[in-house]
């Protein structure tokens, strides 16, 4: 059995972010990086399939600069048994379908039975790149799996759809699903595992030998938005209030879509 | 020179970490308050993530990692909770470690092994009553009778003391000797009759870690306990608290580090005047001096970690570190509960826990002026 | 501007994100047409044409054929933009549409400025400004995003869709939301009580309006300490750290013990008889009430919607 997991290497969410010069993304510079913790998901419950199965090969693959094999050798700690990086310095101009695109061309012909990825990124937020590589591949995909099992060539999932309610489904394989935070208890990876992580192979590809396909969209500038705390004061009748807080509600907050 | 961790040193650092904040973190104030040690937490869960016997070779039960590796999961333990740093400490560096540098193959498996993996917990009782800094003054009294040792005399301040099931136990073998020679080492499991523990001891800081009183009353213990040559327990000893002194001085360490990222966070959110207090210079000023001394150790910390994974000597190093560490953890403490101001006073936030916690690095495994003693009989001998 | 909007009918139901699609192609003026799966019994309030599609035999959740009745409705309508909830509906389908019509596709839009459609960054730290390469856009909406104060109404021209298309998914129904239990961590909506509740029956107020919003109430720590809520309702540096999307904080001053377990909360509204009371720092919208009447109103008013 051979399967896929790919992450992505994120700032810490807690930083504190600058706009980068070019006015399109974020400053780079200075921030702590890590795993996308929805990629974390996705490492833990493709290593808990292969422990599963036991015959299984795990790759994990992951696109960015130089520093993003530090993440590579965090989600081989955690279990993979090789690692791909695809070698690209543009990364934050990359829009989801290009990023698909380069891991579909990855995943060509290297007959995975079982793709892993994020739900979404923390810092771009599109949840598009896991279904997208899929539909790519003519693979069947889940997104938003909050569980997982897996039994001779059948997947059972559930989705966690709005308000807590969840969705069952059944795909064969091979297949690709997008992880929610919650699919599972991601592991630390133990010190004789970090300590094994440095013998096991890691191969780099340049993203040019994977990249075939232009961009469809392109950000025209990143800034903060304004500060919205601090805010409205509202006094007078209490059934005048109600209205307008119901208002703001509707206007300001999902909540009363439910 | 190279001052950039190497990529285990990194992983391991970004794993302790994540781990000690999302699982250490929540529960240290209760167990501050209610003077409560929890084995499984504390102890069996860093067995689980193999930092129970970080520095010992793998045939051993180790991870084979190097001091720097160690004096990181220390500190980044001790950075939410103090105890849990130090149990890990009189764990690895005071219980197994005399172990692995002076115990025959058959006592590295018997008793290593178990303690590297975190199937057992390990302790260390040098002090007594009326032999703290001069260990030489043991009375403690080992007895050979035939195929056993008989042991008499009572230990107290035992770090781990009554949940460790092996103890590393200095007795005086030889009455007549002069008195830093006729002190030996013996390793003692709990259970052994006639071995009880005394009082728990009820403390300023590091109140989740248990300190207990150890009681030898007529206890016998098979001969092949004695640890080392017999006659050589003040040197493994002394040779023991070198090493215990890089995991104080990183547990000193990573309490500053948490006082500094406490008072660094509450500045930025806490508003006077209309401004967040981090704005004002006499702040900054406050918090820049913190972060350069904890800076300071750390460099230091890490020079004595490398110093003894590269088989250079490190007692010297490892005394400047302790002395460094310990005394910047109380000075930045104490600045931070100056910073947070009357909320930093309370117990609704981490820094009065760790200014309590910060002061006994000053004390245990040598006191900062037996550290000057050890630093200026190596400058000037 | 020709928009086509894509509705969702979920577990036999319409939920009210559908209305922000409206919201959306009137903020923009563009001339719209919708999309649903669903039931002919159960039509969105909406003036204009509906594409339905029925549930009861192509499914509530199947990609496969969902994807290839919606491809049918595009090839006759030729919309300019096919827009979705950001919605575990939404998320799923968008990205297969998009790369059958090789479209760009711009997720979580919160605003359009400029002819540029605004997308959040890193937890809505950021704003990003994206254009569309491609004649065709595919967006889908963040929730609350293109709310409107008016409700729509009408009723909708519908035209059936069908599809033969088999599918490769194997639907098993829906599991309920557990019941018990409080992780105040995973609620989108907290209602927390603070010692301005007064007495401990008042709790139950603070828990009705949390129960009429789908959420979970909380509680400050005198209210926990007074054994008016239990601990593991405490929100503040000694309880639990929230980030709902929505928080009311009743009756809570905001000692910084509490703002420190909240502040991250999207959107925060505040209910205090002090209107210099600190919480107000951190609160979106402060109402200057009595929570005692205040908050059985807003819960009457929000059960009657």
């Amino acid at each position: 059995m051979k399967i896929l997991v790919c992450i992505k290497q994120v700032p810490d969410m807690e930083s504190k972010f600058k706009v980068n010069a070019a006015g399109t993304w974020y400053d780079t510079a200075d921030l702590a990086w890590r795993m996308n913790e929805y990629d974390e998901y996705g490492v833990e419950q493709a290593v808990r399939v292969k422990e599963q199965v036991g015959d299984a090969d795990l790759t994990v693959l992951c696109i960015g600069p130089e520093k993003v094999k530090e993440t590579i050798k965090k989600a081989l700690a955690m279990g993979c048994d090789r690692g791909v990086h695809v070698l690209d310095d543009n990364l934050s101009s990359r829009e989801p379908y290009e990023i698909a695109s380069m891991i579909a061309e990855f995943a060509t012909d290297k007959g995975f039975d079982l793709i892993f990825t994020g739900m979404q990124s923390q810092d771009r937020g599109s949840a598009q790149v896991g279904v997208l590589v899929a539909e790519i591949l003519s693979m069947v995909s889940v997104s938003t799996i909050v569980e997982f099992s897996y039994d001779n060539g059948v997947a059972n999932v559930k989705r966690e759809l709005e308000g807590g309610v969840k969705a069952l489904v059944q795909v064969k394989t091979p297949a690709l699903f997008t992880c929610q935070l919650g699919l599972n208890t991601p592991r630390y990876p133990t010190l004789p595992n970090i300590m094994k992580a440095k013998k096991k192979e890691l191969t780099s590809i340049p993203s040019t030998d994977l990249l075939k396909t232009e961009g469809r969209q392109h950000t025209e500038k990143m800034y903060f938005p304004e500060k919205t705390g601090g805010g409205l004061v509202l006094e007078g009748d209490v059934a005048d209030l109600v209205n307008e807080v119901v208002r703001i509600l509707k206007e300001k907050t999902g909540v009363l879509a439910r | 020179m190279n001052f950039e961790l190497s990529e285990e040193q990194s992983l391991i650092r970004e794993m302790v970490r994540d781990f000690a904040e999302s699982e250490i973190a929540p529960s240290a104030r209760e167990r501050d308050e209610e003077e409560r040690f929890d084995r499984v937490l504390m102890f069996d869960k860093l067995a689980e993530l193999g930092l129970t016997g970080i520095i010992f070779p793998e045939v051993y039960g180790g991870a084979g990692a190097d001091y720097i590796s160690y004096a990181i999961a220390v500190e980044e333990l001790s950075r939410v909770c103090a105890s849990t740093g130090v149990t890990l400490s009189a764990h690895l560096s005071l219980g197994a470690n005399p172990i692995y540098l002076f115990g025959s193959e058959e006592q590295k498996q018997q008793f290593l092994v178990p303690l590297a993996k975190g199937e057992k917990l390990g302790a260390f009782g040098l002090t007594e009553p009326s032999a703290g800094s001069d260990a030489g003054g043991t009375k403690t009294s080992a007895v050979k009778d035939g195929d056993e040792w008989v042991i008499n005399g009572t230990k107290i301040f035992i770090t781990n003391g009554g949940d460790a099931e092996t103890y590393v136990v200095f007795a005086r073998t030889d009455k007549d000797a002069e008195k830093h020679h006729g002190i030996s080492a013996f390793i003692v499991e709990k259970g052994t009759p006639g071995f009880s523990f005394g009082k728990k001891e009820q403390k300023l800081g590091i109140r989740s870690s248990p300190t207990l009183e150890l009681v030898f009353a007529n206890c016998r213990i098979p001969a092949a306990n004695l640890l080392g040559e017999e006659g050589s327990g003040f040197k493994i000893a002394m040779k023991t608290l070198d090493g215990g002194r890089i995991g104080i001085a990183s547990q000193a360490l990573g309490i500053a580090q948490g006082a500094l990222d406490e008072a660094v966070a509450y500045a930025k959110e806490r508003k006077q005047f209309n401004t967040p207090i981090a704005n004002f210079q006499g702040v900054q000023f406050q918090l820049a001096d913190m972060a350069t001394q904890v800076e300071a150790s750390r460099l230091m910390v890490y020079m004595a970690a490398y110093r003894a994974s590269a088989g250079l000597s490190y007692s010297q190093s490892s005394a400047m570190a302790k002395l460094l560490a310990s005394e910047t953890a109380m000075k930045v403490t104490t600045q931070a509960v100056q910073v947070l101001g009357g909320y930093g006073y309370t117990r609704d936030f981490p820094v009065e826990r760790m200014m309590r916690d910060a002061k006994i690095t000053e004390i245990y495994e040598g006191t900062s002026e037996i550290q000057r003693l050890v630093i200026g009989s190596s400058l000037t001998r | 501007m020709k928009v086509l909007l894509v509705a969702e009918f979920r577990n036999g139901t319409l939920p009210g994100s559908n209305s922000e699609l409206i919201g959306f192609a009137r903020k923009i003026g563009a001339e719209s047409s919708m999309f649903l799966v669903g039931a002919a019994d159960k039509l969105p309030p909406y003036e204009g044409t509906l594409y339905l599609a029925d549930a009861a035999v192509h499914g509530e959740f199947n990609p496969d054929t969902h994807k290839q009745l919606l491809l049918s409705v595009i090839d006759r309508e030729k919309p300019d933009m096919v827009v979705f909830s950001h919605s575990s509906y939404g998320w799923d389908l968008a990205p297969r549409i998009a790369f059958a019509l090789r479209a760009a596709q711009v997720s979580e839009v919160v605003d359009v400025v400029d002819g540029l459609m605004v997308v959040p960054v890193c937890n809505s730290k950021l704003r990003r400004q994206v254009q569309s390469k491609t004649e065709m856009t595919i967006v889908t909406l963040q929730a609350g995003a293109f709310g409107t104060a008016e409700e729509p109404t009408g009723s909708p021209s519908v035209e059936t869709v069908t599809s033969e298309a088999g599918s490769r998914f194997s639907f098993g129904g829906y599991e309920e939301a557990e019941q018990g239990g409080v992780d105040l961590s995973k609620s989108e909506v907290i209602v927390s009580g603070g010692r301005g509740i007064g007495q401990a029956d008042n709790i139950a107020m603070i828990a009705a309006l949390a129960q009429s919003l789908g959420g979970e109430y909380g509680a400050s720590r005198p209210v926990v300490d007074a054994e008016w809520a239990e601990h593991n309702r405490q929100v503040g540096t000694t309880g639990q750290s929230v980030s709902p999307k929505l928080y009311i904080a009743c009756g809570i001053s905001g000692a910084i013990q509490h703002l420190a377990g909240m502040k991250k909360s999207d959107f925060v509204i505040a209910v205090n008889t002090d209107r210099d009371a600190p919480i107000g720092e951190v609160a979106d919208v402060l109402v200057v009430a009595d929570l005692k009447q205040f908050v059985p109103a807003l819960t009457d008013k929000i059960n009657s919607l």
